[in-house]
């Protein structure tokens, strides 16, 4: 109900801002920081680097465009930013048509991949700049930029040059940059890419923090899933321009739409089969019956499909107890330490692999050799359409 | 960029910039010296002998230098070197920005080929190539009669003008390149990132584009304009008698009139006259730097220093 009303107010004051041609992030009540996309299209040659994408990013949403290189995320970044005319479709900023407006003129701002920053200006310069080009009076600059600035700690360098920072600093300076222009949506194209694994987990935590503190839409480009699970609300999954799957992480990664969001969130073992008893059961080549609780869509009878379940998700026990729903027998073939847990990578009669992630504290002491049996319950195994 | 230090087992700069420095010594620093010595004396006798006398140094030869004929040739050489370097700069960045901007990387080293091509052919041939074209019954007189652009035959040929257009012509290359350099190591999206942060195209020409190719700019002009002031092919080739310049007139003093002395105090004349202009160049760079550190100023240590006074009052 509430939110009802909130929008009705929105709608009036946006009248009222259109008709005063002048909108401000900080004036509109509700929904002016939300990014609509109309199957957006774009194509490099013949190929299309964005195909036909719909969606809703909603005001103070932190969404994570997540896909591996070429599948189209940073092209889509681009066209939000104004970088990039589409060829077909429309792109909304709140209510107001941004699809053919130049990028100076949208109110929203990048953070780069590698920075960007202005090599031949210092530190307070390169912040300073978006103000500039504002025509913010001269007294106003300075408070602002001092601001910009301390927010992220970086007032103490203001006057050094980019080339005399370390890759965080100049990421810190290029987030205080694009903030400081107030913009209603920050696109950031792998801000992180370039900084090592320590480094990156304390900027996640510092993004969530601003991204807290301004209230304002993120879209977060990414190929690392992990930095996508961290800090997103949703995670738009996209491959070959398409967007696979925009849903928020728990739901992405318990139930993912299909075996390539399964696979690329996460990691999966799949099995080859056909489908049996509407989709809950797959038989593969050797004749081994799988069930699974869940299947993405509708599968035909006897369709051949996939069938995934997560290394985290599958038990090794002592090979005694064979037999039964979902137990495949194997030998271990090599463990795998990864600091708090361990991965088995077991052979199974097949002559496939079977990877089991248990942590550390509650693993079997199973040796390389060891006959064992690799098992999960029926909840924990996804069969997919193809 | 980070410069690797110098490890420790490494010869000491010095011992690896003595030949250098020695070959500079030798046959640059010496022969300034020995003109500037010359440059004091008289000249002598037409007896190979005594073509010097060293027995009374005195300042005469600048005297002559500086007045009358001979300094107006100086200042249309100064003239002729600025125009050309500003043309050739002007004609250059625009080559220059297309093919680093808006050129396929691929085929940039193709263009870049392209426009050295004509290069392949002596300096001289190319220059003499252009009194064919110019000449009053050449081509393009020819063409500017019919099409009614000029009434009687172009009278361009052993002209200043046709100097003028021979140092544009043969240094225009000498622009592209180091404009060229400097441009291609511009990040694209510095201007991406000037254009996301408000400013528009021509802002985020002169506020990101120009700054960070002024290097290239500078060096480019700084070449074209030593070389075309001290230029002798253009004038000797195309000037005729009324396109003098001082490296001709230089040429002059010491081969025809056996004036060495003359000729060696034009020759420091010349030096000390390009050092000026690029000491006033040098001045002018820099009243832009602060006038554009000004503009930039983010106004940070301004407020903190009222911050600090308000503080200490309260």
């Amino acid at each position: 109900m509430e939110r009802s009303v909130d929008t009705i107010q929105a709608d009036a004051r946006r009248t009222h801002e259109m008709a005063v041609a002048d909108s401000n992030a900080t004036e509109d009540g509700g929904n002016a920081g939300r990014v609509t996309l109309e199957s957006v299209t774009k194509y490099y040659g013949e190929v299309p680097a964005v195909d036909r994408v719909s969606m809703q990013i909603e005001a103070g949403e932190f969404v994570s465009l997540l896909g591996p290189s070429g599948a189209g995320k940073s092209s889509l970044l681009r066209i939000i930013g104004g970088f990039e005319r589409p060829e077909a479709g429309k792109v909304y900023l709140g209510t107001e048509d941004i699809t053919h407006i130049p990028p100076h003129k949208r109110h929203v701002n990048t953070v780069f991949q590698h920075y960007a920053l202005f090599p031949h200006m210092t530190v307070g310069e390169n912040v300073v700049y978006g103000l500039r080009q504002d025509k913010v009076p001269r007294p106003q600059r300075g408070p602002r930029v001092r601001e910009a600035l301390e927010m992220v700690q970086m007032l103490d360098l203001a006057d050094r040059k980019p080339s005399e920072l370390s890759g965080g600093q100049q990421q810190r300076v290029a987030l205080a940059r694009a903030l400081i222009k107030q913009p209603k949506v920050l696109l950031l194209d792998e801000p992180l890419g370039a900084l090592d694994l320590k480094l990156r987990q304390q900027m996640q935590i510092e993004l969530k923090r601003l991204h807290r503190e301004f209230g304002i839409t993120f879209v977060y480009v990414t190929h690392d899933q992990g930095e996508a699970l961290a800090m997103s609300d949703r995670i738009a999954v996209m491959r070959d321009g398409g967007v696979e799957q925009i849903a928020e992480r728990e739901e992405l990664y318990d139930r993912p739409g299909n075996s390539f969001v399964a696979d690329f969130v996460g990691s999966q073992n799949f099995f080859e089969g056909v489908a049996r008893r509407g989709g809950h059961e797959l038989v593969t080549e050797a004749g081994v019956v799988l069930k699974g609780d869940r299947a993405t869509g509708d599968i035909e009878e006897g369709a051949t499909v996939r069938a995934g379940v997560r290394p985290e998700h599958v038990v090794l026990e002592p090979s005694e107890g064979a037999g039964g729903v979902n137990r495949l027998e194997g030998v271990v073939r090599e463990i795998v330490h990864s600091g708090d847990s361990l991965e088995f990578v077991v052979r199974l009669e097949s002559g496939r692999d079977i990877f089991s992630r248990i942590p550390r504290v509650q693993s079997p002491n199973f040796e390389r050799g060891t006959r064992v049996v690799a098992t999960w319950s029926v909840s924990r195994l996804t069969i997919f359409h193809r | 960029m980070k410069r690797l230090k110098q490890s420790g087992n490494a010869s000491p700069g010095w011992v690896l910039s003595a030949p250098a420095f020695l070959w500079w010594s030798f046959f640059f620093l010496l022969p300034v010296l020995a003109i500037v010595y010359f440059s004091l004396a008289d000249k002598g006798g037409y007896a190979a002998e005594q073509a010097v006398l060293f027995n009374d140094l005195d300042l005469d030869n600048y005297a002559n230098s500086l007045t009358g004929p001979f300094f107006a040739v100086f200042l249309i050489t100064m003239r002729t070197a600025i125009v050309g370097t500003l043309t050739a700069l002007l004609v250059g960045f625009p080559v220059a920005y297309t093919v680093a901007t808006a050129v396929r990387r691929k085929w940039q080293p193709v263009l870049l080929f392209l426009l050295i091509l004509p290069f392949w052919t002596s300096f001289l041939l190319r220059t003499f190539a252009w009194r064919i074209i110019l000449a009053p019954e050449g081509p393009l007189s020819m063409f500017l009669q019919t099409v009614g652009v000029l009434s009687s035959p172009l009278g361009i040929l052993d002209t200043q003008a046709a100097v003028q257009l021979g140092i544009i012509y043969n240094y225009l290359p000498l622009s592209v390149f180091p404009i060229y350099a400097a441009l291609d190591r511009i990040d694209p999206r510095t201007r991406e990132a000037s254009i996301d942060l408000g400013a528009g195209r021509i802002r985020t020409f002169i506020e990101i584009t120009l700054p960070l190719a002024a290097p290239g700019i500078a060096g480019a002009a700084m070449l074209i304009f030593v070389l075309a002031a001290g230029d002798y092919v253009n004038p000797a080739i195309l000037g005729g008698a009324q396109g003098l310049l001082v490296g001709q007139l230089i040429a002059i003093q010491i081969l025809a009139s056996q004036n060495l002395p003359l000729g060696a105090a034009m020759a420091v004349v010349l030096i000390a006259l390009l050092g000026m202009v690029a000491l006033t160049v040098w001045l002018l760079v820099l009243a832009v730097k602060r006038a554009m550190k000004w503009v930039w100023d983010p106004g940070v240590h301004a407020d903190r220093k009222v911050l600090t006074e308000r503080g200490s009052h309260a």
